[in-house]
This record gives C-alpha cells, sequence and structure tokens, in this order.
C-alpha cells in the first residue's frame, strides 16, 4: 500500500462540522417545540387553559399540568404542634448552653425529674441522654397548649425558647447511667421482633427506625431506652386513646392504637431494661 | 488478493448500513410519534407540578394540616385527596375515591424522599420534600387497593404503605364539611 | 505489553474482589426479602447490604474494571508504553484509599443511603469523600487516556486512530462530562450537609444533579463492551468488522446522547415540568439509535466470519459460528439479553408506561438484565480474552470459562424476568421485608423464591469466574500468541477528523447539555426550592 496521505481537513471535515451540528440542534430545536409549545398549547385546549398558562405549566414556572385545571380548596387549620425545624430553631438548640441549664433545672426540673436525668417521682419521664431536640419541643408543645399537663404546662409557659434549648441541652448531655438487668433476660421474641422489625400487615415501622439514635429518622423522636416504664405505658395509652396528640401526622396515634396492651407492657420493659 | 464478494465492496456497506440506519430512524420516529400521539389525544403527561412548598412548616400549613388530609368534594364537585408522606407512615392510612370520576391526588412530605403508586392504576410518583406532587386521575374499577411508598425513606421503608378504598357512585358520600372517609369494614 | 500488565491486573483483581462480595451480598439480600428468610436479618442491615451491593457493583467493580481495560487498550492497540504510568499508579492508590473510606462507614451503618444517595438522608462524611476519591482517581485515567490518543495522533499524523484506542477515550470523554453532575451535588450539598456545615439540604436539585450523571454513567459501563463488540468478537470469531466507520458513530452517538438524557430517572418528580421532561424523553428516543446500529454492525460481522467457515443458506452461518470460544459465546448471549433489557429500556422512556413501572421491581430487573446481564457477560469475555496477555499463561481447557458464562446467562435471565412480571403487579422496591400474609402479597412469593434460586445460580457463575482467572494464574501452559484486535473488511486510510477525534462533539455537548439540562438547572437558582433539614444517618 502506499504511504498514507495526510488527510485534508477542509475537504474532509467541513460537511461533517455542518451536518452533525445541525442535525443534533434540530432534533433538539424539534423536541423543544414540540414539548413546550406544540404539546402543552393543544391540551391546554381541551381543558380551557390559554396557551401561556399552559407553556407556563410545561416549563415549571406555574404549578400544575398544562391539561387539568388546578384546584385551588385551601381550608384554615389547627396544627397538632407549633415546632417547626427550620434552621433558626437549629440553630438556637445548637447554640444552648448546658451550664444556663443546669442552673435553670436547678431551679425548676429537679423536684421530679432529678439532678442528673433520672426520675425521682413516679410516672415521671427520666431525661438522661434524651435527644435535645424532642425534650425541646415537648417543652414548646407545653407552652402553646399542644399538650397539656397541670404541672408542665405552667413550668413551660415560664421559660423562653432559648431557655428551653438550655435546658434541653443540659439534660441530652447527661449520661445514660441506670438500666435495670433483671429484665434483660426476659425479652420475649415478639417485642424484639417489633423493635427491630416491625409490623407490616399493621402498617407498623420498627420502633427502631426512628426511636434508636442515628437511625435518619424524624428529627424529634425521641430516645426511648431506660426510660421510666409506667410512663411509656402512660404515653401509649394516651396516644392510643387520642388524649394526647402532639405527634405531628399522628404517627404515635396510629401505632398506639394498634399495639395490644400486653405489647405495649412488653415494649416498656424492653426499653427500661436500657435496649436500644 | 482473490476478488472480494460483491457483498462486502465498500459502497455495498455503506449502503446496507444506511439502510439500516434508516430503518433505526423509522423506529426512533414511531416511538417519539406514539408519545407525542397520545399526549396531543389522550392528555398522557407525566405527573409534573412545580409548586413549592416549606416542608419544614407542613403541618402549619392551611393546606397539608392534619385535619384537612384525605378526600374532599369542593363546592364545584371536583374531587381532591390529600395525603402526606412521612417517615414512615401516609397520613391518612386509608383514603376514599370515587368510581368514574376525575380525582386530583396532592402529596407532599415533611421529611425525606417518599413515592408512591397506587397498584392496578396509572398512579405514580414521587413525593420530594420541598414540592407538592400531583397526579390527576380516574379510578375505573371499585375496590381496595394497595399504595406503598416505593422509595428508600429510611430504616422503616418496608412498612410504610395505604390502602385506597374506590368506592361505587352510590357509596360514595361527603359529609358536611365535604369530607369523605374509608368506609369502615 | 510488559508496560502495564501489573497495572492491569491490579485493577482488575480489585474489580473482581468487590463483584464477588456484592454477589455474596445480593444472595443475601435476596433471600431476606424472601418468604424463605422473613425472620432473618433486621432492615438496618438490609439496607446497609443494598448500599455495599450497589457501591460495589455500581462505582468500584465497573470504574477499575474500565480503567485497567483502558490502560489495556492504550497499550495494546496503540502499540506503544503508557504515558505517565507513575500517574496512573497515583490514581490506582488513590481509589483503593477512597474504597476503604468507604466501605468503612458502610459496614458500620453510618452510610445506609443506597448508592443513589438519597438527601436529605445523609450518611457519615467518609463515605461520600472516599467516592469522589475513587472518581477523582478516574478522573486522572481519563486524561491519560486522552494523552496516550494525543501522543500517538502526533506521532502518526493524518492516520485514523485504532477504534479500540477511539472507543476508550470516547468513554473517557463522556465519563469526565457525566461525572459534573454527581461531583457538584456531593461537593456543594451533600459533603457540606455531612460534615454538619449546613442544616438544610435543596433536594430538588440535588436530586437533577445526580440525574445528570445517572444514566450516562451507565453508558460509561456499557462502552467497554461495546469495544469489545466492535475490535474483538469479530477477531474472536475469525471473521472481519463489517463497518469501522460505523463502530466510531456508534462511539459518538453515545457520547452525545448519554448525557442530555438523565431526566428520564426523574419522570415522576415533581420539580420539572411536562416540557423539560419531554426535550429529554425525545433525547432518550436517540440513545437507542447506536444500540440498534451496533447490533446490526456486530451481526453482520459474525455474519462473515460463519460464512468464512463454512455456514450456508440464510441462517447456516449461525451454526457454523465457533461458539466454543468464550468472547463468542458471550456475545451471543450478550445479544439475548441486550434484546430483552433494551426492549425494557424502550419501556420506560415513554412517560405513559414509565407510570406503570417506575420503583417497582421491573426497574430493578432492567438494570439486573441489560447491565448485570448483557455488558458484565462481557466483562467476563474481556477478561478471558486478555487474561494469556496479562499472566503469560494459557487455559488447559475452556469448558470452565463456557460453563461460567452459561451459568450468568441462565441465573440472570431466571432472575430478572419474574422480576419484570412482579414488577407490573405493583411489586415495589428496596423492602427488606414483605407482608407475605397479604394476598396479593402472598401470590407473589413463589416468584420471589424462584428469583432467588436464580441468584444462588449466579453466585456459583461469580465463584467459577474468579476461580478461572485465579487458575489460569497458575496454568502450566504458556500463553499463545494471538492477534487480539479485529481488521475491518476496509480498513480506512483516512477519516475526517470528525471521526478520529472529539474537539466537534464536545462543543455540541456542551450546546446540547445547555440546552436540556440548562433552565432544569437554573430554575433552582431563579426560584429556589424549599429546602429540607438534613436527616443524618450514624
Amino acid at each position: 500500500m502506499s504511504e498514507p496521505r495526510i488527510s485534508e481537513p477542509h475537504v474532509l471535515d467541513q460537511p461533517w462540522r455542518v451536518w452533525a451540528t445541525v442535525t443534533v440542534l434540530a432534533i433538539v430545536i424539534i423536541g423543544v417545540i414540540l414539548g413546550v409549545v406544540v404539546i402543552p398549547v393543544v391540551q391546554g385546549r381541551s381543558a380551557g387553559i390559554d396557551a401561556y398558562t399552559a407553556i407556563c405549566r410545561a416549563l415549571g414556572i406555574l404549578p400544575g399540568s398544562p391539561a387539568e385545571p388546578q384546584p385551588f380548596d385551601r381550608t384554615p387549620s389547627t396544627p397538632v404542634s407549633q415546632v417547626t425545624w427550620t434552621p433558626e430553631v437549629l440553630q438556637i438548640l445548637a447554640r444552648a448552653d448546658p451550664e444556663r441549664g443546669r442552673a435553670k433545672v436547678a431551679e425548676v426540673c429537679v423536684a421530679c425529674h432529678g439532678e442528673q436525668g433520672v426520675a425521682v417521682v413516679p410516672e415521671v419521664p427520666n431525661l438522661a441522654g434524651q435527644s435535645g431536640a424532642a425534650i425541646y419541643k415537648q417543652l414548646h408543645d407545653y407552652r402553646t397548649d399542644s399538650r397539656t399537663h397541670p404541672q408542665m404546662s405552667v413550668i413551660a409557659k415560664a421559660l423562653e425558647d432559648a431557655q428551653i434549648a438550655d435546658v434541653a441541652a443540659y439534660y441530652a448531655g447527661q449520661p445514660k447511667r441506670n438500666p435495670d438487668p433483671a429484665t434483660l433476660a426476659e425479652s420475649p421474641a415478639a417485642i424484639v421482633r417489633l423493635v427491630e422489625l416491625g409490623d407490616p400487615a399493621r402498617n407498623i415501622p420498627p420502633c427502631a427506625a426512628c426511636h434508636r439514635p442515628g437511625a435518619g429518622g424524624p428529627i424529634e423522636a425521641p430516645i426511648l431506652s431506660e426510660q421510666d416504664r409506667d410512663y411509656l405505658i402512660a404515653q401509649l395509652k394516651m396516644y392510643a386513646s387520642g388524649e394526647r396528640r402532639n405527634d405531628v401526622y399522628g404517627r404515635m396515634r396510629t401505632i398506639a392504637a394498634r399495639l395490644t396492651p400486653a405489647e405495649i407492657a412488653g415494649l416498656a420493659r424492653y426499653y427500661r431494661a436500657g435496649f436500644k | 488478493m482473490t476478488e472480494l464478494h460483491p457483498e462486502m465492496h465498500e459502497r455495498r456497506i455503506l449502503g446496507t448500513e444506511l439502510l439500516w440506519a434508516f430503518g433505526v430512524g423509522v423506529l426512533v420516529a414511531a416511538t417519539l410519534s406514539m408519545i407525542v400521539f397520545t399526549a396531543l389525544t389522550m392528555n398522557i403527561n407525566p405527573p409534573s407540578n412545580v409548586e413549592r412548598i416549606d416542608p419544614k412548616a407542613l403541618h402549619l400549613s392551611g393546606e397539608f394540616a392534619e385535619h384537612n388530609l384525605g378526600t374532599t368534594v369542593a363546592a364545584d364537585g371536583s374531587v381532591t385527596t390529600r395525603v402526606v408522606a412521612t417517615q414512615f407512615m401516609f397520613v391518612p392510612r386509608c383514603i376514599a375515591v370515587p368510581q368514574g370520576r376525575r380525582v386530583t391526588l396532592r402529596f407532599s412530605t415533611p421529611d425525606v424522599i417518599h413515592g408512591l403508586l397506587i397498584t392496578g392504576t396509572n398512579v405514580n410518583t414521587m413525593v420530594v420534600p420541598g414540592y407538592v406532587a400531583q397526579v390527576h386521575t380516574e379510578f375505573t374499577r371499585s375496590g381496595d387497593l394497595l399504595m406503598p411508598c416505593h422509595e428508600y425513606c429510611g430504616i422503616g421503608h418496608s412498612e410504610m404503605w395505604a390502602t385506597v378504598q374506590v368506592l361505587p357512585e352510590g357509596e360514595f358520600k361527603p359529609d358536611s364539611e365535604g369530607k369523605v372517609s374509608c368506609a369502615q369494614r | 505489553m510488559r508496560n502495564v500488565e501489573r497495572l492491569c491486573l491490579a485493577h482488575f483483581w480489585v474489580a473482581f474482589g468487590a463483584f464477588l462480595a456484592a454477589a455474596v451480598l445480593g444472595t443475601w439480600q435476596m433471600w431476606v426479602r424472601s418468604p424463605l428468610g422473613a425472620d432473618v436479618g433486621t432492615p438496618g442491615q438490609y439496607f446497609m447490604s443494598v448500599t455495599a451491593h450497589g457501591v460495589a457493583m455500581g462505582y468500584v467493580l465497573t470504574t477499575f474494571f474500565i480503567m485497567g481495560f483502558g490502560y489495556f487498550v492504550a497499550v495494546t492497540a496503540l502499540a506503544r508504553p503508557l504515558p505517565g504510568k507513575a500517574w496512573a499508579w497515583f490514581a490506582f492508590w488513590m481509589s483503593i484509599v477512597g474504597v476503604i473510606m468507604t466501605t468503612v462507614p458502610i459496614a458500620t451503618g453510618s452510610a445506609s443511603v443506597l448508592f443513589t444517595f438519597y438527601p436529605p438522608l445523609t450518611g457519615s462524611p467518609w463515605f461520600y469523600i472516599g467516592l469522589v476519591l475513587v472518581v477523582v482517581g478516574s478522573w486522572i485515567w481519563c486524561v491519560l487516556m486522552i494523552v496516550a490518543m494525543a501522543a500517538w495522533k502526533r506521532e502518526n499524523a493524518g492516520r485514523p486512530v485504532p477504534l479500540a484506542m477511539f472507543g476508550t477515550v470516547a468513554n473517557a470523554i463522556m465519563w469526565l462530562w457525566t461525572t459534573v453532575g454527581v461531583a457538584a451535588e456531593l461537593l456543594f450539598q451533600v459533603i457540606p450537609a455531612a460534615l454538619g456545615l449546613t442544616q438544610t439540604i435543596d433536594v430538588g436539585l440535588a436530586r437533577t444533579l445526580f440525574s445528570w450523571t445517572l444514566h450516562a454513567i451507565v453508558y460509561f459501563w456499557l462502552l467497554p463492551a461495546y469495544i469489545a463488540f466492535y475490535t474483538m468478537a469479530p477477531r474472536a470469531a475469525g471473521g472481519r468488522l463489517y463497518s469501522d466507520t460505523m463502530g466510531r458513530l456508534t462511539f459518538i452517538l453515545f457520547l452525545i446522547y448519554s448525557l442530555p438524557v438523565g431526566m428520564h430517572h426523574l419522570l415522576m418528580d415533581p420539580e420539572h415540568g411536562n416540557g423539560t421532561k419531554f426535550i429529554q424523553v425525545l433525547l432518550t428516543a436517540f440513545v437507542s439509535a447506536p444500540t440498534l446500529l451496533t447490533i446490526f454492525t456486530i451481526t453482520a460481522s459474525l455474519e462473515i466470519a460463519g460464512r468464512l467457515r463454512g455456514g450456508r443458506g440464510l441462517f447456516g452461518w449461525i451454526a457454523a459460528l465457533p461458539w466454543d470460544r468464550p468472547m463468542v459465546l458471550a456475545v451471543g448471549l450478550s445479544f439475548v439479553m441486550l434484546g430483552f433489557g433494551g426492549f425494557g429500556g424502550l419501556i420506560n422512556m415513554g412517560y405513559g408506561m414509565n407510570a406503570m413501572i417506575h420503583n417497582t421491581s421491573w426497574v430493578t430487573a432492567h438494570f439486573h438484565l441489560i447491565f448485570g446481564g448483557s455488558v458484565v457477560i462481557m466483562y467476563f469475555a474481556i477478561a478471558y480474552e486478555i487474561w494469556p496477555r496479562l499472566t503469560g499463561r494459557g487455559y488447559t481447557s475452556l469448558a470452565p470459562l463456557r460453563a461460567q458464562l452459561w451459568l450468568w446467562f441462565i441465573g440472570m435471565m431466571v432472575m430478572t424476568l419474574p422480576w419484570h412480571w412482579l414488577g407490573l403487579q405493583g411489586q415495589w422496591r428496596r423492602v427488606a421485608n414483605f407482608n407475605y400474609a397479604d394476598p396479593i402479597i402472598a401470590g407473589w412469593g413463589p416468584w420471589v423464591i424462584v428469583s432467588f434460586v436464580a441468584g444462588l445460580v449466579l453466585l456459583a457463575s461469580a465463584l467459577l469466574f474468579v476461580r478461572n482467572l485465579l487458575v489460569l494464574h497458575l496454568s502450566p501452559q504458556a500463553a499463545i500468541a494471538r492477534p487480539l484486535y479485529a481488521l475491518a473488511v476496509h480498513p480506512p486510510q483516512r477519516v475526517p477528523a470528525a471521526l478520529n477525534g472529539f474537539a466537534l462533539w464536545n462543543v455540541l455537548v456542551l450546546i446540547v447539555m445547555a440546552l436540556a439540562y440548562g433552565y432544569p438547572i437554573a430554575q433552582f437558582a431563579i426560584a429556589p426550592s424549599p429546602s429540607a433539614i438534613v436527616h443524618r444517618i450514624e
């Protein structure tokens, strides 16, 4: 074969440059015309939507479909909890001072919740090592009457946001220390199954999916490990009856209503024993 | 060098490739034409509704507050169902919809990405925090349908599903506020 | 060839080691979610396994295999030593560090976010940083591939770049474009959130950036298989490549049309309008073209081989092909799976039909069949073909190789076809345990078991694959020198610059991406979506 000739760029390449560009751009432009103009305008006609609105909807500048009218119905309602996890609230929690919290706790909380967060009065929750966001939410809900309790409602209404955050940070920093080893050997398989696997037939997710720290569940889910047994049973019963309703979107109300009394008692024992 | 078979001449090879490419082009055009045709005549669209809503305050909003969820019939007769997808439950976990009428389903979430489908129907959408997902459909057959969460939303994803009761016209009765709840069975 | 043996083998063994581990995990997952394993494992363990399986198969097996194969092609197709070999080793070790950095948080349960990340679910920052290191290592590979081709072109002015290298560099350039999306998502959104620098994340933007990568990455995985189709299969069959030009065009078409189509993974998402989705659906239809063209060209090439071996009549050449050769067998099996998987892809593309199967088992079936099936079986075939050159040893028998390929094909078909069917019935994805007491779900149980049994077959095939390669290292027989790359029927003497380089195509990719993704991404700056709180998994 003869020596390969150097290619002559203009002769070989010009048609490629031109035709490739024309073809590819034509394809895209056809797509734009069809998708953003033709289809929405035609669809809008059958639904009585003008062309401009239809095109804006197709681009996503306006909400709704180019082919259907948009529903309007808006009803004002009373939300079950006023707490929203905005960056501002998270900043308040991040800036909380446990030392100021300790002072407030000594003033207001120790009588029932103890200095280290271990309850000194029966049916009062332990707060040691509890999630700061969970404590913050409950105090806030007491303040707005989303959750009611003869003493806690009064106490919470005297606290400001920053003080609530301080108290929450203080108790969150208290180490857990009080498992009840006597119950460790007694967790029946059915309870462990509820905690780890849930029950898909009853729409019950595993308790651990929300209540184990680091599970990636709701921010306000409290940590249940080492919680007081009678307090847990009382709360689950109040959720089941609807008496307590500050769980956003009724998740605990729905779940508690589907637990049997034996399961409620078993779960309370499980968590009291210090399992996570 | 032996004489090359006529089928193997350069022009012939190019010819067959171009012929095949033309066939491929026809296939591509046919597929796209079908999509355009159904879009123009049957209003087939992907569920798109670029409507922004703050997930952090979803439970405070008028529309997606707890009391307002479920199916509501408006004064003009339009049926709208509002459902919230959360970790790890649809709220409400049972919704009632009418058979044979146009329904608008609106979904939102206060937390993470969810998704849902309703078995046996064309309802399928992602629920992305920050947006209201909206699907328009008509349920053609009565009965109970399954609506699972089909996108990974955390450890409790497998237990997240809801029921859709498609009620025949006679059983689909709104109460005084226009709301329709699931029949107790 | 001496130049890169150790480099290639290092990459391949990391890839195949990850592959084997992921195969074990995948089989475990199928057991757990079947009726047989209803009480086994917690959801935490299941999603940890899904994350590990996805990262290993989708990021480690693929990236390391492609890098190793690329170095091999750069040396053998261009017949010159690899430029910047020290950089190649640096990239390898950096990627290894990245893999370890990613694996540890997965194993401790701090990164159960799956290989598709799903913000605002956020895992340990080391998980993401490790993956960034793997990607940066692959970027170094991309640069080395481009440099190798440019150096060859300087020394061989005016001559067409060998097709295998042209395809490899097309893949490298496509990868550079592809990774922009996930890199932006990780560097600007997810890693700051994981480090605690931000408390919220714009989920719509994160999903859109990830979709930029999500479709093109599967073509990054697929192109080496096509390189084997065009440059190795015809030679292995004893024939010629029907058209070299069509090979070049295929790689170029993939480069242009793999990228501006990612939004078809977001067809069911609320954050984009119908119109912008339609544009990318239209472009998706065009990405089917290079595959269809390839099927014709390779079939024609095999027909040449068959007729040269004495095949007569309309179909007689098929039987005449040397099916005892692993590369030929793999191409045949791959084409069958490509037919089924590709058909599924056309369904996924039409959003009306997509609404029936989005996030059901159909999707899982589709990508296991098309990637795990058609593409990975070609990875096996490539490994079998080049291992003698890398080790200097020869196979004493090809029977175990063929057996392994058949097991993979049978396992993959039997595993994925029921999944397609279950997806149509509404079986949804990423479930650790189903409620088999529900009458609808109970009906799915037997098919889930069938898929699980097929998964065991796949596991056996995976073990046999690794065994076959290990055994070759110890083989008493020396490798027989054989030509590797196919000649075209009409080897090109001169090709236009457009078919010999990528300057024009890079410009077109930029324009098309701006048109397809420009507004969809810009809208997040124009009208930011309300951001979601980060949910930390620790």
